[in-house]
């Protein structure tokens, strides 16, 4: 998460990083209530994201986040979503995976009761016959940097096998074998995708010193620390 | 329409200064892009907000997003009732959807117009 932050405030390139969770954690949306999760296992790791929505169990999933400028994203926070949903659709569909983003018959709470991200699917979601397979949430800020630039974080979690303590949502697991083989596969098919629905050309790189350090700053004073998760 | 007497940040937040008191809000179309909101965090009275920085947040389906301050001050009021009544946003974004009033000791350097920030929106779409 702080080095998702970091990358928000800093990465003057659009940057696509994709990671996975160690030990496996809860994180929650930004707005949530700490109060809403007292009963999970004693020895859940949390964590409170900067971006929406509702909680996710990061077990064994593929985990993204997209750092970029507004510009480069339609203005609609839904065509937003709807763009890049489709990129991952391709990406799905190209190891063997299909979903599709549910329509508007989809449940669309104006202030959700369901604490997890996955429970229940609105519109512009990715989903199977088995539920929900990706999470999204965003992050949009205008930075001091870079001439006060608007600038978008999408966070994405790509569900390969089912989570304990969320079982009710979909997996890649429910229709390929997932492998070290498909993992690899799909990584390299999502990198793609989303750089040619963006219009880019991807590169790999290393983060700079600017980004580590601001990275541990934002570890410090806000993802590690007790008052910004306890914050509602 | 909006009220001819508002000033605009490229960030879409409006601010009406009415002697020391600024009146500040986000617009139009700012909660047509944004769609559906959910959550909104504003700043508690006696605290200080600065120009062109964070004051506080709001979440519509997903995504949450950063409100900047067009004044530097001391929050003197802010709409509690609006967190609870998010629909006003859609209704009245100039009017009872303000969101904060500050007792300002500065104004923010990029502050436009109407017609400026018209040409600022068309620009983005």
């Amino acid at each position: 998460m702080a080095v998702d932050g970091a990358l928000l405030e800093l990465a003057t390139e659009p940057t696509l990083r994709i990671y996975g969770w160690q030990p496996h954690a809860v994180s929650l949306g930004y707005f949530q209530s700490i109060g809403d999760f007292q009963d999970l296992p004693a020895n859940t790791s949390l964590v409170r994201r900067s971006t929406g929505g509702g909680a996710i169990h990061h077990g064994d999933e593929l985990t993204f986040s997209l750092v970029l400028g507004a510009d480069r994203l339609p203005g609609d926070i839904k065509a937003s979503y709807a763009l890049l949903h489709d990129a991952i659709i391709r990406a799905l569909a190209r190891i063997g995976v299909s979903c599709w983003r549910a329509t508007a018959g989809a449940a669309q709470s104006a202030r959700p009761s369901d604490r997890w991200c996955f429970q229940t699917p609105v519109e512009g979601d990715l989903i199977t016959d088995e539920g929900k397979l990706l999470g999204s949430a965003q992050r949009r800020i205008r930075t001091t940097t870079a001439h006060g630039s608007a600038r978008v974080l999408h966070h994405g979690s790509l569900v390969l096998q089912r989570p304990d303590l969320t079982p009710f949502v979909a997996a890649v697991a429910d229709q390929v074998a997932v492998t070290d083989v498909t993992r690899s596969e799909l990584r390299a098919c999502l990198i793609d995708e989303l750089a040619k629905v963006l219009g880019l050309i991807a590169t790999s790189d290393e983060r700079t010193p600017a980004e580590h350090a601001m990275a541990s700053q934002l570890r410090e004073s806000q993802y590690g620390a007790r008052n910004y998760l306890h914050r509602r | 329409m909006r009220p001819d007497d508002l000033k605009f940040q490229k960030s879409h937040e409006w601010c009406k200064v009415e002697g020391e008191t600024a009146t500040i809000g986000i617009t139009d179309y700012a909660v047509a892009h944004l769609s559906d909101l959910v959550f909104l965090d504003l700043p508690a009275v006696g605290s200080t907000v600065t120009a062109g920085e964070s004051f506080g947040e709001i979440e519509s389906v997903k995504a949450v997003s950063s409100l900047y301050s067009p004044v530097t001050g001391e929050v003197v009021e802010s709409n509690e009732e609006l967190g609870d009544n998010l629909e006003w946003l859609s209704e009245e974004p100039f009017g009872k959807a303000w969101m904060i009033k500050v007792k300002v000791t500065a104004t923010g350097p990029d502050l436009m117009e109407g017609a400026a920030y018209d040409a600022h929106c068309k620009a983005e779409d």
